[in-house]
């Protein structure tokens, strides 16, 4: 009986000086001053994607598929992206070459010392929107004073963010407040009445309350393209010091041409973008059903954008971001935030 | 380089300190107890300070001590705040309702051997279920706020406190149970005066487990839905936000607080069984 | 064996509990969705409906208390949902299918077992260090304590980052947090085990003048051994669990974890409820193998399960 029972079960960590050191070393050999290429190869590309694999990234998923860019000389490695990963600490990390994300949380790395510059922007427009139940009584941004309403974090919610600053409306709670949920990754808080309002895309999260039963005269919705307070989404980033290197350069101006052909067939044949987007879902829980309906809705953010960015809608929004009151996003005008080098070579 | 070298230095140095004081004449003193821990940890964080600068690692991945300790100083209100959210309310008001159901059943379990083989197994079933799966359902279904956080805590809990308590009330010899029978107490005169506290040994054993693990649970819980206040909202905001000094200032704060919690345990246990071979 | 029916007495009232709770649980959208589909459902408003619990609402409207047990997207399955989908999954899919939850067993399992033969390697190295050197034992057994209240989801990141920039991916960095999870209940539990000899024992054998090493081997490891399975059968199911934290930072691919994950974002909680279900009973069974490797040993050996 001499204490033989210690059950601990779950999260017991273990040894600060092993983890220390062993992080120490793996420091030493990976970051001082290591070249930033994951791998070093003149024809090899690692893309970071901002979240798991779904129809949102078909034009990758179809490069790689239909042999884009084996045809541009490219050995290209997707990475799924999830709840835990921060693409901007991954392409710091020299993790990936190439990241997927959003201009607002870009622009914020930049500003946190990491100098990361968007080389192509195949989404033209937003779809990021707030969907709410219409018998709350909502019927316009000013009536959000004292609701509950869902954002995401990780990086969505800079846009929102802006929006609710530029409307006036606090997001400390309260009678002329807004109450920020932290909304986890489902449409939950909504369906169960626990938010009013809710961070949808119209991609993915707004076709899902419909699938839950929900008509589409329940609800009311706002696209932040209509509020004018949309922000640049999908956008492909790279380390500035990379872009010195005519090697990366080159391979990376394949492979914004082999991403944009890839993107320009799944907006042709969403059915068999969403095929292969299935096919590459690891973890099979994915439906068909939602892919096609994503990848229809994906094609619609897609069709304005050759892959070059135009800078009105950069400007745009920048000024959204600098609009963001007391606790704007980013505090001045980014400079070198972005180049039409690679997109110059890659669609001419 | 020399800054590498440096932390080579003091590594060495820390190291022949902690050797000397150990081995020492006064290495049975409490202050010296106290003192070789912390110049460890010491050592590893002015090491850590000195690598981070020497190999000039991108603060986006692994940020400076210093700027980790400028961050606590500077956002005190907002850590406090978190703290409050996630500790006193989500942690600290599981492990109560976990603490007082496990060792409700453990009590009840006690009376009934049939009870107690086939509670345990299921129990340890409960406690294998990962956090992952069990906080969002919680959240779903109690909300984001800090009551699904305390049921995720009170879970996770549970099953350790059962455990220890049904040994622990176990722990009486057969004489000592006679004794009691000589003296004509029943059932529940011998659950107080004998059993209950004979078992403390061992439910502090369970208690002082399941408080790191009520920490982790309701940090992590926050990871799955939350209002826009708590460590583990504040851990995964500042991470996407790569603001990777707030994401340690955290992490510090849940160390404290989980070695005070830890160490409080450890002296109300000293209190109440100071008659136990192992606190003489 | 004398274990198996209040095993199932205590695991049948719980199943009971369950079937009651599922109606009240899964009222209040079985009951938004009844009216879309034309039913006539008390009160008339969702927003009424807010204002009753899910048992008050269930008293109002038990024409609708037997859809909430086949409901689509319910907040409680029932347990006949649950068990069809894991029985779909587990016995109706190729194993080697994405969508079997045998093969994503197998991609939780492996960097479990690595993980934790790794964890334990490492923890009795250290219990030994600590046992042996007083230094260690005062400088790094606060620390190791003070650790477990770091939480691993905030470090799981770095930690693949770092690896990842090395060019180390896939099933080393899940193994590295496993063993970060599972090291620990091996040092407590070696460190209690190798002080467990008592002096007489010591005593004797420095009458044989035995040497550190061979009072190592022959009296302090050998004591050791019911402390050590103690730990491993706690170490192995920190190993599992910390493998599933590490699928959400490598981007939840496959796996229990990232079953959980994705089944819980996309609208399909029979998914979720299902790996959380398998990824238990995986735990309990790895558990119980080592409860019939620690038996056969200990006979072997002379001691009875402590």
């Amino acid at each position: 009986m001499k204490g033989a029972l210690m059950t601990t079960t779950t999260n017991l960590e273990g040894i600060p000086m092993m983890k220390k050191m062993m992080m120490a070393a793996a420091l030493a050999t990976g970051l001082g001053g290591a070249p930033a290429f994951a791998d070093g190869h003149a024809n090899s590309v690692t893309l970071q994607l901002q979240w798991v694999t779904q129809a949102q990234f078909a034009g990758y998923y179809v490069a790689l598929d239909k042999g884009f860019y084996e045809e541009e000389g490219l050995d290209v490695k997707i990475l799924a992206g999830g709840p835990d990963i921060a693409p901007p600490q991954v392409l710091a990390g020299g993790g990936a070459d190439a990241m997927l994300n959003w201009m607002p949380s870009a622009l914020a790395a930049r500003e946190k010392g990491l100098p990361v510059v968007n080389i192509a922007q195949p989404f033209k427009s937003s779809g990021l929107m707030l969907t709410c139940w219409k018998d709350t009584g909502i019927t316009g941004p000013q009536d959000f004073k004292g609701k509950t309403i869902g954002v995401w974090f990780f990086g969505n919610e800079y846009p929102f963010l802006s929006w609710m600053s530029q409307e006036g409306i606090s997001t400390d709670g309260g009678e002329d407040g807004v109450t920020v949920l932290k909304q986890g990754f489902n449409v939950d808080p909504l369906l169960q009445r626990e938010a009013d309002c809710i961070s949808t895309m119209t991609y993915n999260e707004y076709g899902q309350v419909l699938d839950a039963g929900v008509n589409p005269d329940e609800l009311v919705t706002f696209k932040y393209e209509e509020q004018g307070v949309a922000t640049l989404e999908d956008g492909i980033y790279v380390l500035e010091e990379n872009l010195a290197d005519p090697v990366f350069e080159d391979k990376m101006v394949r492979f914004v041409r082999a991403s944009m052909k890839g993107w320009k067939y799944a907006e042709a044949n969403p059915e068999e973008a969403a095929g292969i987007v299935l096919d590459n879902d690891e973890t099979g829980a994915q439906t068909e059903a939602a892919q096609v309906r994503m990848m229809g809705e994906i094609a619609k953010l897609t069709a304005g954008s050759n892959g070059a960015l135009d800078p009105a809608d950069f400007d745009r929004t920048v000024a959204s971001l600098l609009a963001g009151g007391s606790d704007p996003v980013i505090t001045k005008a980014p400079e070198g935030a972005w180049t039409h080098a690679i997109t110059d070579k890659a669609l001419n | 380089m020399s800054l590498v070298f440096a932390a080579l230095v003091v590594w060495a140095a820390g190291w022949w300190i902690n050797v000397r004081l150990a081995n020492g004449p006064s290495a049975d003193s409490t202050v010296v107890k106290i003192l070789v821990p912390a110049i460890f940890g010491l050592t590893v964080v002015v090491i850590w300070e000195l690598l981070v600068q020497g190999f000039e690692v991108n603060p986006v991945i692994l940020p400076a001590p210093s700027a980790i300790l400028e961050r606590l100083l500077v956002e005190g209100p907002r850590l406090w705040a978190d703290f409050h959210q996630t500790i006193i309310k989500g942690a600290m008001s599981g492990y109560v309702i976990g603490g007082l159901a496990a060792f409700c059943v453990a009590v009840l379990a006690d009376r009934s051997d049939f009870l107690t083989r086939g509670i345990l197994p299921v129990g340890s079933f409960m406690a294998a279920l990962p956090i992952v799966g069990t906080a969002p359902i919680f959240v779903k279904w109690l909300g984001s706020d800090w009551e699904s956080k305390a049921a995720v805590v009170a879970v996770m809990v549970f099953f350790p406190i059962l455990v220890n308590t049904v040994a622990g009330l176990r722990d009486t010899t057969v004489m000592q149970r006679d004794l009691m029978r000589t003296y004509g107490a029943g059932y529940w005169p011998t659950l107080f005066k004998l059993r209950l506290p004979a078992a403390m040994p061992f439910v502090f054993n369970g208690l002082k487990i399941a408080t790191t693990l009520a920490l982790i649970g309701a940090i992590v819980a926050e990871f799955f839905g939350s209002p826009t206040v708590g460590m583990g909202f504040r851990i995964s905001t500042s991470f996407g936000q790569l603001a990777l000094d707030m994401v340690w200032a955290e992490i510090v704060i849940a160390a404290l607080a989980g070695s005070t919690f830890y160490g409080v345990m450890t002296l109300i246990e000293k209190r109440m069984t100071f008659w136990h071979p192992s606190q003489r | 064996m004398k274990s198996v029916l209040p095993v199932l007495t205590v695991i049948g009232a719980i199943v009971l509990f369950w079937l009651a709770a599922v109606v009240p649980m899964n009222m209040h959208l079985v009951a938004d969705q009844a009216q879309r589909d034309g039913l006539v459902v008390m009160p008339e408003t969702p927003v009424e409906r807010q204002e009753y619990g899910g048992i008050g609402l269930s008293l109002r409207n038990l024409h609708l208390v037997p859809l909430t047990y086949d409901f689509v997207r319910p907040r409680l399955p029932s347990p006949q949902q649950v068990a069809s989908e894991m029985y779909d999954t587990i016995f109706d899919k190729k194993i080697t299918s994405k969508r079997s939850l045998v093969y994503h067993g197998w991609v939780t399992l492996a960097p479990t077992l690595l993980g934790f033969v790794i964890g334990t390697s490492l923890g009795i190295m250290l219990a030994v260090g600590i046992v042996y050197s007083r230094v260690m034992d005062r400088s790094v057994m606060p620390w190791a304590i003070v650790s477990q209240t770091i939480p691993i989801l905030a470090l799981a990141p770095m930690v693949i980052v770092v690896l990842g920039s090395m060019g180390i991916q896939g099933l080393f960095p899940k193994s590295l947090i496993a063993a970060y999870l599972s090291f620990f209940p091996v040092v407590v539990g070696m460190v209690k085990g190798l002080r467990a000899p008592d002096a007489m024992q010591l005593d004797l054998l420095r009458t044989y003048h035995a040497s550190g090493a061979q009072g190592f081997w022959a009296l302090r490891l050998p004591a050791s051994t019911p402390y050590l399975f103690a730990s491993l059968k706690i170490g192995i199911s920190a190993s599992l669990v910390g493998t599933i934290v590490a699928e959400l930072p490598t981007g939840a691919r496959a796996g229990f974890g990232a079953r959980m994950l994705v089944g819980d974002q996309y609208g399909q909680p029979l998914v979720s409820w299902a790996a959380l279900f398998a990824a238990a009973l995986t735990a309990a069974a790895l558990v119980g193998l080592f409860s019939m490797i620690e038996r056969i040993t200990l006979k072997r050996m002379g001691m009875s399960a402590a």
